[in-house]
């Protein structure tokens, strides 16, 4: 029987009998194998992902010092946090100043940088490859270095101002240049995943176009701006909405910067610092999980926007 | 064929991986803590020289209880923060260390166990200690009617001075809290002993800060006559408006702001206070016993030490009550092993061990009066400001708040130590947000 006939078999009997026996057996296995490798992931995802989603949304409605009972208080927690804490409005001020002096030159020099790195030049791999070293580095390792570089009187930073002239900048001592700071390297942390989606979206641009731009003698901005940035404007939005998820869930690095008061004072006073001190520092997790879950709703309301826009845009079209 | 040995080879390898995981599962499961589960475990912080110190009392106990085994966790920069997470996760040391500001914040919460349960089981050694406790430290570690802890050391702040540059300096100190010096001649001194190159650098400073800066700046306001807060344990109100509080902080930020004879915050990012004073680049340097053994193990310095200035609004010089104690986690399995521990490192038999080696000033009054306690400070002339420290020492408040007002204490003290704002803002700012958490604990 070659295994056409035996296709031909099952599918004559197929309406006396919905599974076949010999297939439905083999089907069976394969579903149990595949519940078997599937168990392990899925077990640590509702372990390590939904139980503590769904204890911190709990907690959120809830008064608990990490020991004693739980107490139910409702919205109390949110009314807290939007009308009784002045810290609030000092968090939502730093992260959205963050978040801008953040995404805006990520975007820019990412745009740039993905440009340069789209030419084809001599050497453009070693170029390529020291723009994406920062992506290999920990946050934390890499705030350390930042925080040599940044150091007032020896930092390297302000010795090369030194020569030509310029004083001593105070970088995570003066509020407002801390937050400058802590900017300066989020940037060069982001930019090298920018550029890499920037740039996988530039290369999909179709070349005839630009052939065709250059013979209707448009120079190298003009079909950047009226050729490039149209056609990657799908990766550009994924690039904004991924960098201000960052910005807003900053931590790491502005804790190894500027300590997890989010100082100096408040300088570098954002929302991943706020809910780290109220949850560790003052015990207070219901009121820490609730500081989550607003910043959540937040990043969710932008991300559907962005969605929004972006089928908005592509109806359009 | 083929066909065959790949399928073989798909099964062997996911039999071999599979083997490999469980050996490595079970592997990681026996090496971790099932090794060590019956020890009993003790959390503490420490600087690297302060450690060996440490595990000679520990060295000490075992020799006296071999029953007991004892298994230390070392404390990373923040202890408040990691006996948190232990004990939150069920995984609290039995012994844990306990600071005079931040235990109420653990007693509150049920995470220490009241030792008067323990010493009313235990009446002899609850005599002794009473008898032998300084009443000032002891009393600290008292909170809602609880014992909380046992006080193992006064870790009040004095002053450290380098014999040397004063001595050529022809300028003398006061050699007991008693004979207190003024905010003005402290300046003055200051000032003499703060020198700077050609260009103007300083190579020699007056006055360095090995403590935390806000904290000191506080402890100035407590010698020009200012408690934190009222009452001590429990406070209802703070004291940050007080005329008082506000000049005291105001000298201290003008040490560095104003009359350049200590570092700013801008230069403490790159120097290290204690390096200054080690290497006989400052005059003096605020700090509790804690430096003594990096300061008397540092080449060519000849120090000894100082009380602190004492201010306009004064009524004489102080230093803070700080204490460290030793306290039992109220979920502890191995109480009684516990307490042994603790009956050794703060009673008789420790605080004697403490004395010789000069690790701490010992909580026991006998203990700080022994010949050991003296030999172990022999280049101590000035003993006296050591001995008398509790004495001379104001409380620092002890409320379950405090981690709150800590960090209001930094956020608004931040620009008046840079010199940004006067030390009159705390009156509008610090005063108003502390009573508010002191009012809604």
């Amino acid at each position: 029987m070659t295994a056409t006939d035996e296709r031909a078999v099952e599918e004559t009997s197929a309406p006396a009998s919905p599974s076949p026996p010999r297939r439905s057996a083999l089907a069976r296995r394969q579903a149990r194998a595949a519940r078997i490798f599937i168990a392990p992931n899925l077990l640590a995802v509702a372990v390590f992902l939904v139980f503590p989603l769904g204890f911190s949304l709990y907690l959120s409605f809830q008064q608990w010092d990490l020991f004693g009972p739980i107490r139910f208080t409702g919205l109390g927690n949110f009314r807290r946090l939007l009308t009784a804490d002045p810290l609030f409005t000092i968090a939502l001020r730093n992260t959205i100043v963050f978040t801008l002096g953040t995404l805006l030159p990520t975007v820019a020099i990412s745009l740039v940088v993905a440009a340069a790195l789209n030419q084809r030049v001599r050497g453009i791999g070693f170029f390529r490859t020291v723009m994406f070293l920062p992506l290999a580095v920990s946050s934390v390792v890499m705030a350390v270095i930042w925080r040599f570089v940044f150091d007032t009187d020896n930092g390297p930073l302000n010795m090369i101002l030194g020569w030509i002239g310029l004083g001593p900048v105070p970088w995570l001592v003066d509020p407002n240049w801390a937050m400058v700071s802590v900017c300066l390297v989020s940037t060069w942390k982001s930019i090298p995943f920018a550029t890499v989606v920037l740039l996988a979206a530039m290369q999909g641009v179709p070349e005839d176009l630009y052939e065709a731009a250059k013979i209707d003698g448009a120079g190298g901005i003009r079909r950047f701006v009226s050729i490039t940035l149209p056609l990657i404007r799908g990766a550009l939005s994924f690039v904004f909405v991924i960098s201000i998820i960052n910005s807003v869930q900053a931590f790491d690095q502005i804790y190894v910067l500027t300590g997890g008061r989010g100082g100096p004072e408040t300088g570098t006073y954002v929302f991943g610092i706020m809910i780290f001190q109220n949850a560790f520092a003052f015990g207070d997790a219901g009121y820490a999980s609730a500081i989550a879950w607003l910043i959540f709703l937040v990043l969710l309301s932008l991300t559907g926007a962005q969605l929004w826009f972006s089928r908005r845009n592509a109806t359009e079209q | 064929m083929g066909e065959q040995r790949k399928a073989v080879g798909r099964r062997e390898f996911l039999r071999v991986a599979g083997g490999v995981g469980a050996t490595l599962l079970s592997a990681s499961a026996l090496s971790g803590c099932g090794g060590d589960e019956d020890a009993l475990t003790f959390f503490f912080q420490a600087n690297p020289d302060e450690t060996d110190g440490r595990m000679r009392v520990i060295e000490e106990f075992g020799r006296s209880h071999p029953e007991i085994r004892v298994r230390t966790v070392l404390s990373g920069p923040d202890p408040m923060q990691q006996m948190l997470t232990f004990c939150a996760g069920g995984k609290c040391p039995d012994v844990l260390m306990a600071w005079e500001q931040t235990y109420a914040g653990l007693a509150d919460r049920g995470v220490l166990l009241d030792l008067n349960t323990m010493l009313d089981d235990d009446p002899d050694f609850a005599a002794e200690l009473r008898a032998g406790s300084i009443a000032a430290l002891y009393d600290t570690f008292t909170f809602e009617g609880g014992q909380y802890a046992f006080p193992e050391q006064w870790s009040g702040n004095f002053l450290f001075y380098n014999r040397k540059l004063f001595d050529e300096a022809g300028l003398a100190v006061p050699s007991r809290w008693d004979d207190a010096w003024t905010f003005a001649e402290f300046l003055d001194v200051g000032k003499a002993l703060t020198q700077r190159d050609r260009s103007g650098e300083v190579v020699q400073w007056g006055f360095v800060d090995t403590w935390v800066p806000h904290y000191s700046a506080g402890l100035f306001a407590m010698n020009n006559g200012s408690e934190w807060t009222s009452p001590r344990t429990d406070p209802a109100r703070s004291n940050f408006a007080d005329d008082a509080f506000i000049e005291g902080v105001q000298f201290y930020a003008d040490l560095a702001n104003e009359h350049r004879v200590a570092p700013t915050p801008a230069d403490q990012q790159s120097i290290s206070a204690m390096d200054l004073f080690a290497r006989g680049e400052a005059a003096l340097a605020l700090g509790g016993h804690w430096r003594y053994r990096t300061f008397s193990d540092a080449d060519d310095l000849d120090f000894d030490i100082t009380a602190l200035p004492c201010g306009p609004k004064g009524t004489g010089a102080r230093s803070n009550i700080g204490t460290t104690g030793l306290a039992i986690s109220a979920a502890s399995p191995r109480k009684a092993q516990a307490w042994e521990f603790l009956k050794f490192a703060t009673g008789p038999a420790g605080q004697a061990v403490i004395a010789e080696t000069g690790l701490f000033v010992p909580a026991l009054d006998a203990a700080v009066r022994s010949g050991g306690f003296a030999e172990a400070h022999a280049n101590v002339t000035n003993s006296g400001i050591l001995t008398e420290g509790p004495a001379h020492s104001w409380p620092l408040p002890v409320t379950p708040a405090w981690a709150r007002i800590d960090a209001l204490m930094d956020r608004n003290m931040g620009p008046v130590l840079r010199g940004a704002r006067p030390a009159t803002s705390l009156a509008n700012r610090l005063a108003p947000d502390a009573d508010e958490v002191l009012r809604t604990r």
